[in-house]
């Protein structure tokens, strides 16, 4: 293929569309539409599955966690630990935790709940509890005899079919917890957290003050919470608090999400069937317009064959053309879904966990971009290679 | 003494439909000279138009050899026979067949822009040949705003631009009233007589038979000897 040939496979695809701009603009928008319809459901997907697990990091792990070691059943000078981390630059937040059980009883129901002991002002900068109460208020420092509660424990909270023993209490009723070690007393309920995370609004909170009154232990945590700036980064501290000497178990939220885990991947398989399904409704699309578009220009493929020009610049041309269609469609679609992500993260979607923000990876817009014009390429050159192929006189005069 | 410029021996073309054979052309020689203006005329399906596609290259006979401009084209591979019907031979087709997404100028010259002829030269040419046929003022219309005459013109320029050896016309009157057709005859004499262009008509009128050099008579696939 020499420089004349690339001229008129050029100059050949330029006046065909130009000529057919109608067709050009059909072909286009399903383009368009098709890469929409790929990376709209997949970056809602996606956005959900973000949402899930900024639900578990803003309520029970952090970016970083760090826990005994498997002797231990608790970390010990905890006080100090917690003053170290914060001094490392960069640190957002650092709340120390401990995890415990209580059978909480009112108006004749008893329900065992899990209970987390929290300083109120460190959780500030580490958690959404404090961002999430949706009646009463969030806990106030020392020990003062009351508790927030998650909206997954009372029956207020609860839907239509949820058959589980839940709380019929609100805000500023009260409640009684029985601790394992026997201790019994009356707690006020002072605000209701609603997280939108179903695991995080499966817990009371009460402070540290309240846990040193129970069990009559101080500078102890199950867990400490660390915040960093970003996801990403959780190696990086890491090695920065086995720096300041933290010997216990560092373990990033991705160990730490459980069930979560297990939902995000099924979303995640459920996201690459959405993509291949769609892939292949795009690329037989694609296959069968540019198909009738080629079989349209049959007669016109084989006057150009019989004035000499090369089956090749025939072929270049179509498929410079299927190229065209692939990469302005794909230009289109691409702003059609800045569009939709602009106006979307501005206005979320308002789900049961939170407001889900459709999130577009580079890798996932890379890859549809280029199956996508790959697909466009494909599907402009079988028929078009038929088209060329095709015996003059079967191709003028019909056969 | 003129060149013979087509030679044809013992052609023969046969449609295969499952068993049954249909000879559209048997065992027909014939030669052509340079610059000479040749007529195939015979009825309707006696082959003229299969004789004609030929030699024009645009199909390949079951048996036979065709010797073009000192060359054995039958036996050519695909590409070469592209580069042959580009660079040698002219058509004219009876519905004009020009490309519908070209204006008439393009439509002549994108043969010249894929032999890689400068843009300025194939403008030139194409703008003057089109000038010759009487079309300087319809240079940029596309066929669909031209008449079925000036489509033909633009379709005789358009086979013309590459100085063709040979220019092949099938039936290139059909179509046209008999004013336009008397002026697509007078260009084909003019280039015949005044640029010793050798030109192949085929056709069933029998009037072109007057403006022609030759005729050479098709019955039944066979050449009709009795006729001269």
């Amino acid at each position: 293929m020499n420089k004349s040939d690339l001229k008129v496979i050029t100059f050949l695809a330029y006046k065909n569309i130009a000529k057919s701009k109608t067709t050009f603009f059909v072909i286009v928008a399903v383009m368009a539409m098709s890469f929409l319809s790929i990376t709209f459901f997949a970056a809602i997907i996606d956005g959900l599955g973000y949402e899930f697990e900024e639900g578990m990091i803003k309520t029970l792990t952090g970016h970083l966690v760090i826990e005994p070691s498997e002797n231990d059943k608790y970390l010990e000078n905890t006080n100090n630990l917690v003053s170290d981390i914060r001094r490392i630059p960069d640190i957002v937040g650092v709340s120390q935790r401990i995890d415990s059980n209580a059978v909480a009883t009112h108006e004749n129901i008893q329900v065992g709940i899990p209970i987390i002991f929290i300083n109120p002002e460190d959780e500030l900068r580490v958690s959404s509890f404090s961002e999430s109460i949706v009646e009463g208020e969030y806990l106030s420092k020392g020990n003062n005899n009351e508790l927030i509660i998650g909206s997954e424990l009372l029956k207020s909270y609860s839907g239509e079919n949820d058959a589980e023993k839940k709380l019929d209490a609100g805000v500023g009723d009260i409640i009684q917890l029985s601790f394992s070690n026997g201790f019994v007393k009356d707690y006020k309920i002072k605000g209701v957290f609603k997280t939108g995370s179903r695991f995080g609004d499966m817990n009371a909170l009460m402070t540290y003050g309240d846990y040193e009154e129970v069990f009559d232990t101080s500078n102890i945590a199950s867990k400490i919470i660390v915040t960093l700036p970003d996801r990403g980064m959780e190696e990086e501290f890491k090695n920065k608090l086995i720096g300041i000497g933290v010997k216990d178990q560092i373990n990033p939220w991705q160990t730490k999400m459980g069930t979560v885990e297990q939902f995000i991947s099924s979303l995640e398989i459920t996201n690459k069937i959405t993509l291949i399904v769609g892939l292949l409704t795009a690329f037989a699309t694609i296959y069968i317009i540019i198909f009738i578009n080629v079989t349209n220009k049959r007669k016109q493929i084989g006057i150009l064959k019989a004035t000499g020009i090369k089956k090749e610049i025939i072929l270049g041309s179509y498929v410079l053309q299927s190229l065209i269609y692939g990469v302005a469609g794909v230009i289109v679609g691409i702003l059609m879904m800045f569009g939709l992500i602009s106006l979307l993260t501005i206005y979320p979607l308002k789900m049961p966990i939170g407001d889900v923000i459709p999130i577009l990876t580079t890798t996932k817009l890379i890859t549809t971009v280029l199956i996508l014009v790959l697909a466009s390429v494909v599907a402009g050159f079988f028929p078009s290679k038929k088209a060329a192929d095709d015996n003059i006189l079967e191709a003028i005069f019909g056969g | 003494m003129k060149n013979i410029i087509i030679s044809a021996k013992n052609l023969e073309r046969v449609y295969t439909t499952g068993i049954i054979k249909t000879y559209a052309l048997k065992d027909i020689s014939i030669e052509i000279k340079e610059g000479e203006f040749v007529a195939i005329m015979g009825p309707s399906g006696s082959g003229k138009s299969t004789l004609l596609h030929q030699l024009g290259l645009l199909d390949t006979p079951t048996k036979g050899s065709i010797i073009i401009d000192n060359e054995d084209v039958v036996n050519l591979i695909e590409s070469k026979r592209t580069k042959f019907r580009l660079e040698k031979l002219g058509y004219v087709f009876q519905s004009y067949n020009l490309v519908p997404e070209l204006t008439a100028l393009e439509n002549v010259y994108i043969t010249s822009m894929a032999q890689g002829m400068p843009a300025e030269e194939y403008k030139k040419k194409a703008e003057d040949i089109l000038k010759r046929v009487g079309l300087g003022e319809r240079l940029n219309h596309y066929p669909s705003e031209l008449s079925g005459g000036e489509q033909q013109r633009v379709s005789i320029a358009r086979a013309l631009i590459n100085k063709p050896k040979i220019l092949f016309a099938d039936e290139p009157t059909a179509n046209l009233d008999t004013a336009s057709g008397d002026n697509v005859l007078s260009i084909f004499k003019e280039l015949n007589e005044k640029h010793n262009q050798t030109i192949v008509l085929v056709s069933h009128e029998p009037e072109h038979a007057k403006i022609v050099d030759r005729v050479i008579w098709v019955k039944d696939g066979l050449l009709d000897k009795s006729r001269k």
